[in-house]
């Protein structure tokens, strides 16, 4: 009890950063050392299995996994029934850029931006540990710009042989193809399909496959990139949950990313290949041209940064008096008062997003907490609204944490 | 798997044998005082890992007359139950078919928990079974509590009470790294450096089936916070191949430094294999009578162990079933 005590008097609480699945995430200030770190609360109390799994998890890969562009877990311990898990704090994440309509992203940007993500997936992979999560929120960056990944609550150790996992893993849109057919035996490049994703919608500023259930995930993959024929992907008709679509034939890949450079364009369609086993690695990436060419990427330190949240909110009051088909208002969340007893809580007008990627609870992809993705030339043409961002919807979460709970392999 | 170089295991983990002593003395100097200044030692744990030392004596007369009956173990008698504990706990992962890796997780669990801990001071029974339970969550073989506490006739709520306690004495530290990947890494590097043919790869087969039961003594004595995973595991194949005689040892360990620039030379590398000969052999050469006891009778597990263990160490060392007789009052002995 003293040493719990100890520990705990060690961290100044201030507010509330954001709310997950497992509990609230807040910033504190560290005494020992004057740093500013992120807490993440989870609780424990008489559960039937014991400590939280995926939490477990998260220590057990974070403890191991040191990089640059990996966020680092600074301590963790139990105290007053929750345990926490201190990180260092990171001021915003990659999805708050990439809908920030006053960023504009320079192709260095895109570049660096893309390059720390491959960094920090490649010494993952280089310590036999798969993601699962890729998507820009669990893309944290730091006061120096610098990109790490976060969240490691799907994440696990591959390489031994014939370990199956679960196929339920990473949000829909950011989902591989051979994950959609079912796969069970699947490695590195799930995470490579995953950042793919995030490299188009860096280049496009918002999501790219949009899908509302699987089979419309894959049906606008293969829409994308044409429906994969045997020679490009072999063993796709073996996977346990494939179905045959309607031929279609790819469009110009450059037809999609209009303003991308031929480099650009290369490595997108790698990261996309069919053929998980041809798929390029992160390791090969790395040292794709795209990289080597002009422009270099950027200096992290001179990434362009989304607005303070309180500047943000006057912007969006001004943008009312706008088209409203060109800028609708954003919705604010707003934190109950009193409702953590946290300090500082009640000078909170808006939640902030939460800086750790937790499961937000989602009823279905359309209706969620997520704020809508701004709007683009293509869906003001129609007047229709984009969907908003899914997690992992209340079908596939339910499937999930049951998983989570009796059988995750 | 995942890299040693870059663990946890390495960074914090290994320790010489000095620094070993003085981690088991500490431990047993704070458990000796807590039982002098409130005549038990038994610490309550609860799900959140907060602990609640016992409440002290009401008197002086009862706080003397219990410190008379409880006298405390020496570092040398919590060695021997703590290596009767590890004979249990992999007792029970082979009645469990549990993988060898989660076998070897909970063991070297258990040993880094009592680095930290007296037996005086968490029972060991629990902790053994809770170190189980952490070692199938953490290696991703999920088997439930209620599960694990039913295939051993135990509460599986005392699991679940001491699972926190036993992260904290890990300080969170949950990977770790077994000798038995290595043993296979190095079979498979034999195969490749002596081009084996299919009658030595049948030899070879062997030399690794009884590596692996040479990993397995290993498991049970201190060689695991002494060393790392790969020496003990060029250790166990040294020892097999004396015994076998499949390949020339001595020209595969300069194989293994012409190819691979060590810092370090095949001297040193041999006074660490003989080094961890050395410790195994004393080790098992130096099991305390009590432990064959406990190891060879029928009993499974009991319950109130402190004053029967005391009792047996500090008395004759009879059968255990008469000390267990005098004892019935407090011990409640659970046959197969």
């Amino acid at each position: 009890m003293d040493h719990s005590k100890k520990v705990a008097d060690r961290y100044l609480k201030r507010e509330v950063l954001g709310e997950g699945t497992y509990g609230v995430v807040y910033k504190a200030i560290d005494t020992h050392t004057g740093q500013t770190v992120a807490i993440k609360k989870i609780r424990l109390g008489k559960r039937k299995e014991g400590v939280n799994f995926t939490a477990l998890r998260e220590i057990k890969l974070l403890k191991e996994l040191k990089d640059p562009n990996i966020v680092e877990l600074i301590d963790a311990f139990p105290h007053k029934g929750n345990l926490h898990l201190v990180f260092e704090f990171m001021e915003t994440d990659l999805e708050a850029v990439i809908r920030d309509r006053n960023i504009f992203l320079s192709p260095g940007d895109t570049k660096s931006y893309l390059q720390m993500t491959l960094k920090g997936l490649a010494y993952c992979h280089k310590k036999w540990v798969l993601h699962r999560d890729m998507k820009p929120n669990n893309l944290l960056i730091g006061s120096n710009g610098q990109l790490k990944l976060a969240d490691f609550g799907l994440a696990r150790m591959f390489g031994s042989p014939d370990r199956r996992f679960t196929h339920q893993v990473f949000a829909r849109w950011y989902r591989a193809p051979e994950l959609l057919f079912g796969a069970k035996q699947y490695g590195p490049g799930v995470d490579v399909w995953a950042a793919g994703c995030i490299f188009a919608e860096l280049l496009l500023r918002r999501p790219f496959l949009q899908g509302t259930s699987d089979i419309d995930q894959l049906g606008k993959i293969f829409s994308a990139f044409g429906i994969p024929t045997a020679p490009q992907w072999p063993d796709m008709v073996y996977l346990p949950d494939y179905v045959e679509y309607q031929y279609v034939l790819a469009p110009p890949l450059r037809s999609l990313f209009p303003m991308a450079t031929d480099d650009a364009l290369d490595l997108l369609s790698k990261m996309f290949t069919y053929d998980p086993k041809t798929r390029i690695s992160v390791h090969q990436a790395l040292e794709h041209r795209y990289f080597s060419s002009a422009p270099l990427p950027s200096d992290p330190d001179k990434l362009p940064r989304p607005a303070p949240k309180r500047e943000s909110r006057v912007s969006d009051f001004n943008s009312q008096e706008g088209p409203t088909i060109l800028s609708p208002p954003r919705k604010s969340r707003r934190v109950m008062p009193g409702r953590d007893g946290f300090e500082g809580n009640s000078l909170q007008a808006d939640k902030v997003d939460a800086s750790f990627g937790d499961f937000r609870q989602t009823t279905d992809d359309n209706t969620g907490k997520n704020e809508s993705a701004p709007m683009s030339v293509d869906f003001s043409i129609f007047g229709l609204k984009p969907p908003n961002r899914p997690t992992i919807n209340s079908a596939d979460r339910s499937y999930l944490k049951r998983k989570l709970d009796l059988e995750f392999q | 798997m995942a890299d040693f170089q870059t663990s946890t295991h390495r960074a914090k983990w290994i320790f010489s044998p000095q620094q070993l002593v003085e981690k088991y003395r500490a431990a047993n100097q704070r458990a000796k005082q807590i039982l002098e200044k409130c005549g038990a030692t038994l610490m309550e744990v609860d799900v959140d890992g907060s602990l609640s030392y016992p409440e002290p004596q009401m008197t002086a007369k009862d706080s003397a007359e219990k410190h008379s009956r409880t006298k405390p173990l020496t570092i040398e008698e919590e060695q021997c139950i703590k290596v009767f504990y590890e004979n249990k706990l992999q007792e029970v992962c082979n009645n469990f078919r549990f993988p060898h890796k989660i076998q070897a997780t909970a063991l070297i669990y258990f040993k880094r928990f009592y680095l930290q801990w007296s037996v005086m001071e968490h029972q060991p029974k629990h902790i053994m079974l809770t170190c189980i339970y952490a070692a199938c969550k953490i290696e991703e073989n999920h088997v439930s509590a209620e599960e694990l506490g039913k295939g051993i006739s135990q509460d599986h709520q005392m699991i679940l009470n001491n699972e926190m306690i036993v992260y904290q004495s890990l300080e969170f530290d949950l990977i770790v790294y077994a000798p038995y990947r290595s043993v296979e890494g190095f079979i498979n590097d034999m195969e490749e450096f002596f081009n084996a043919g299919d009658n030595q790869l049948e030899m070879l087969k062997t030399l690794q089936e009884t590596a692996r039961f040479e990993v397995d003594k290993m498991m049970l004595t201190d060689a695991p916070l002494l060393f790392p995973p790969g020496q003990l595991a060029l250790a166990a194949l040294r020892n097999s191949n004396a015994f076998h005689r499949v390949i020339d040892f001595d020209s595969y360990l300069r194989g293994i430094f012409s190819r691979e620039n060590s810092m370090h030379t095949m001297s040193e590398l041999s006074e660490s294999l003989d080094a961890i000969d050395s410790w195994v052999i004393v080790s098992h050469s130096n099991v305390c009578p009590l432990t064959e006891q406990m190891c060879n009778s029928k009993s499974t597990f009991c319950i109130g162990w402190e004053p029967w263990v005391t009792s047996v160490l500090h008395g004759p060392l009879c059968g255990l079933d008469f000390v267990c007789r005098l004892e019935n009052t407090k011990v409640l002995l659970r046959r197969n």
